[in-house]
């Protein structure tokens, strides 16, 4: 798993950064390639109406300049992020969270030199094997790229199920909370939030499936119950939306999972 | 309603409305934005800290503490960001801030200069004590002609370069290219520190070593004439970009108590300056090679052109060191 960097914001927040998969920065690079093939296709053209004599020395000079600032220009303007990053919803940020600067911006940019060297293989060798996926040039700006885009706010209405009496006795809590770990949380929210885009047929195997499962393992004898019902159910304790005392409880053993 | 529907109910309004602040926010300047909504936004940012906690403790859920997590990091850049100037004062740069730097990290120059004047003195005089030492030292394009024949040459021949078109455009080829070498000197050392050392040493080798060549063939006068003039900048230049990589990898490599990104980031305005100045002087050498250095002694007698070399060395000497300013 990819390690997330931890930045503490004044108010005492704990930030994460999310790293930008290799995939994501590769593809985000080859658009600021072909971008910048066409900036200096059309230079070319533009330097040909020049006169004569200041040809060659500004066509030399544009394209180095070009080249070599296109990258930090755009992160400086853009706020850690080229034409190619900004497609794909990655950004450059500084290793404390904040935006780049224009000296760390060009510091990354001109180790890219040696990111690149045999087609790439530097770069691509040292951010695999950093946790935080850093390139060389990242490494000495201490710089990051990280996932912008941000995910939907869940929409509670997947969790939202009518209750069953037999998921809302006390020893059923005391499973869910001491026998359900955070990774089979997480698994089965996304279970519950992937359900409206799965085929009838998948929807009902995959449910029944896990449902089996959690019916063994929490001791679930109610054969009415669905495997979706059961599932929703399970995530909705999970998720802290069943927090009424069951019903024969007495008010000191309420708990809330999550 | 439960605990945490209704803290998403009450909440994810003033998410959303941060959210589309920090769109609105990436495409305007601060000033086009208004003081009102950007103290709102700063308020929003509060909130949604105190709600990231809040859903830390409330729940597990990956995707609301992720997309919680997400909006206040966007918002978290905003609102910290450093404030942009509004314009680099160009003259403080270059007249103050540059030689400030220069200054104040006079000991990576040292050692950058030295180990070039180093390789320098070991090429020089293992060429002078044996000719044959040359071929193993230097690549083979050095050896097409003899040192006093290519001075034959170029002294009866028409001149290299006539035009200012040709001039401009052979120096603008050199100036690129030797700030990418400049870079990549630097990117070894920023990753390395050794590496500058050594790319300097060889560089100085190979210089002692011709220099060597020419002395030997008679031609010494010849060789400070021609190289001079770009050399008092170029070599220079090749050294403090040298010592921008030796700040740089001295920082990461040997980063101290106070953690490597502090030693870092008191380290990349100075770098920063170091390369800039590198680069200008490079763009001026690289002119001055195209044309200048080029021209034979029937145009400007051996003499002015090593006077016009020092001229150049002492000026730019008396802009970076000159002033005893700390930064």
């Amino acid at each position: 798993m990819r390690r997330r960097t931890v930045v503490q914001s004044p108010e005492h927040v704990l930030i994460e950064l999310l790293p930008a998969g290799l995939g994501t920065r590769f593809a985000a690079f080859l658009l600021d390639c072909v971008l910048l093939l066409g900036i200096l296709s059309l230079l070319d053209r533009a330097i040909r109406l020049l006169p004569h004599g200041a040809r060659d020395m500004v066509s030399v000079t544009a394209g180095f300049v070009v080249i070599w600032g296109y990258n930090t220009f755009f992160e400086v303007r853009w706020n850690g992020q080229t034409p190619g990053k900004r497609v794909l919803g990655i950004r450059v940020v500084d290793g404390r969270g904040l935006p780049v600067d224009l000296a760390q911006s060009l510091i990354r940019n001109v180790v890219r030199l040696l990111d690149i060297l045999p087609a790439g293989g530097i770069g691509m060798l040292s951010a695999m094997l950093d946790s935080e996926h850093r390139r060389l040039g990242d490494r000495a700006a201490d710089t990051r790229v990280v996932v912008e885009s941000q995910p939907a706010i869940p929409a509670l209405e997947a969790l939202a199920v009518r209750r069953f009496n037999s998921l809302r006795t006390l020893r059923v809590r005391r499973y869910v909370e001491h026998r359900i770990g955070v990774e089979e949380r997480e698994l089965l929210f996304s279970l519950c939030l992937r359900a409206p885009g799965l085929s009838e047929q998948a929807r009902y195997q995959l449910f029944e499936e896990v449902g089996a499962h959690y019916r063994a393992r929490l001791g679930i004898e109610d054969p009415h119950l669905s495997g979706e019902s059961l599932v929703r159910g399970l995530a909705a304790m999970c998720a802290g939306l069943e927090t009424e005392p069951p019903p024969a409880a007495p008010k000191s053993t309420r708990v809330r999972v999550g | 309603m439960t605990g945490l529907e209704s803290f998403i109910d009450e909440r994810s309004a003033r998410w959303k409305r941060l959210s589309a602040l920090l769109d609105e926010v990436q495409e305007a300047r601060e000033t086009e934005l208004g003081r009102a909504r950007l103290q709102e936004l700063v308020l929003l940012y509060r909130s949604a800290c105190t709600d990231l906690n809040r859903a830390r403790t409330l729940t597990a859920n990956p995707q609301l503490i992720g997309s919680l997590n997400q909006l206040t990091g966007r918002a978290y850049r905003f609102v910290y960001r450093r404030r942009r100037s509004t314009r680099m004062d160009l003259k403080k740069f270059f007249l103050r801030d540059i030689p400030a730097t220069f200054h104040r990290r006079i000991g990576f120059i040292q050692l950058a200069a030295a180990a070039l004047l180093a390789g320098a003195a070991v090429g020089f005089c293992a060429v002078l004590s044996n000719p044959a030492h040359a071929q193993a030292l230097l690549p083979h394009q050095f050896f097409v002609e003899r040192p006093a024949a290519r001075v034959e040459q170029i002294e009866t021949s028409k001149e290299r370069v006539d035009t200012l078109r040709e001039a401009t455009a052979f120096g603008a080829y050199l100036y690129t290219h030797n700030i990418e070498v400049s870079f990549l000197t630097f990117a070894f050392g920023a990753l390395t520190f050794a590496g500058a050392i050594f790319l300097l040493f060889y560089n100085g080798v190979i210089l002692g070593a011709v220099a060597a060549q020419y002395l030997a063939d008679g031609a010494g006068t010849f060789f400070v004439a021609w190289v001079g003039p770009h050399g008092a900048l170029e070599l220079p230049s090749i050294v403090f970009a040298g010592a921008a990589g030796l700040i740089a990898g001295n920082a990461l490599l040997m980063p101290g108590d106070s953690g490597r990104a502090a030693a870092l980031r008191d380290a990349f305005p100075a770098v920063f300056r170091m390369l800039s100045a590198c680069a200008a002087l490079l763009v001026c050498a690289g002119l001055i090679e195209g044309s200048f250095s080029q021209l034979s002694a029937r145009s400007v007698p051996y003499a002015l052109k090593i006077a016009v070399a020092l001229a150049l060395f002492a000026a730019m000497c008396l802009w970076l060191f000159g002033r005893r300013e700390t930064e």
